[in-house]
């Protein structure tokens, strides 16, 4: 059987020029195609001691992006073999279960040293540091959709992964490409 | 803007949440009356002072809390999480800082 195949749920014509053309300031990419998994563990399960993460932070464990943005919840975001293998490693004992959010939830992630202003626009969240550091995790309404945030910085440079559910996807990229376009270059 | 102070998000803006109305107890379905029920179902004190009422951090955290607000000066109370009754303290007036 054939490998399956990932299709974004962005489908504008726009997105390579979109990131061409905002590079400097703000990027906007789609990294939809990252393995995306929901872990719901019960207090005290071997499985929550194991993450360690706290709430509201996310952590790398083994390549493996843990987002501890709700209570008894997290999320594994990576590449499908690394997260694979650190479901494959769950402690099962106690209320634990998983959930594969790869095909349901897109996922863009936003750099640049204005991407805090870009996300100010439509967002009322606070992306001060003293709020928002790196690696915080949190939900919010963004651009009036739902959405789990992360600030995950690059190399130093500011950026944010927001999560929403994979139909808003197309609107979801053009209403932050709208809001990045007085940043551009 | 009114800011809601959620028990696990911190203060958030409140068309961040849902607000779920007055709440009150819920009377023993053995023992209660068909006027009790009906109470319990349609009827609301809407008082002008503290009113007990619920909201569900719908873009966060999905928890539903319960927190006191005052009608006539927007002072909120202390939020709490299901099933703990004690009132709690002034935290907010319910204005930006």
């Amino acid at each position: 059987m054939a490998d399956p195949v990932f299709r974004s749920s962005v489908t504008s014509a726009e997105t390579t020029s979109a990131e061409s053309t905002s590079a400097a300031a703000v990027t906007i990419s789609d990294v939809s195609d990252w393995s995306k998994c929901s872990v719901k563990a019960g207090e005290g399960t071997e499985t929550a001691k194991g993450f360690a993460v706290a709430l509201g932070t996310a952590a790398q464990r083994n390549g493996v992006l843990v987002v501890h943005h709700r209570q008894h919840e997290w999320l594994l975001l990576g590449s499908a073999a690394q997260v694979d293998e650190t479901i494959h490693n769950l402690d099962r004992d106690g209320f634990v279960s998983t959930v594969d959010l790869t095909h349901g939830r897109m996922m863009l992630r936003v750099s640049g040293p204005r991407s805090a202003d870009v996300l100010a626009k439509v967002c009322s969240s606070n992306f001060d540091d003293a709020f928002t550091p790196n690696r915080a995790a949190w939900g919010a309404t963004v651009a009036r959709v739902t959405c789990d945030l992360v600030r995950d910085d690059q190399v130093g440079v500011r950026s944010y992964l927001l999560l929403c559910d994979r139909s808003y996807g197309d609107y979801f990229f053009q209403s932050l490409l709208d809001a990045a376009d007085e940043f551009a270059d | 803007m009114l800011l809601v102070p959620c028990p696990v998000c911190g203060p958030k803006n409140a068309a961040e949440l849902t607000y779920r109305g007055e709440t009150h107890s819920r009377p023993d379905p053995n023992q209660a009356t068909p006027e009790e029920w009906r109470s319990y179902l349609y009827l609301r004190d809407n008082p002008a002072g503290w009113l007990r009422e619920g909201w569900f951090c719908s873009s966060g955290c999905r928890t539903f809390f319960t927190l006191e607000r005052n009608t006539t000066t927007g002072e909120l109370r202390e939020p709490l999480l299901p099933g703990n009754k004690v009132a709690g303290r002034p935290i907010s007036d319910g204005t930006e800082p």
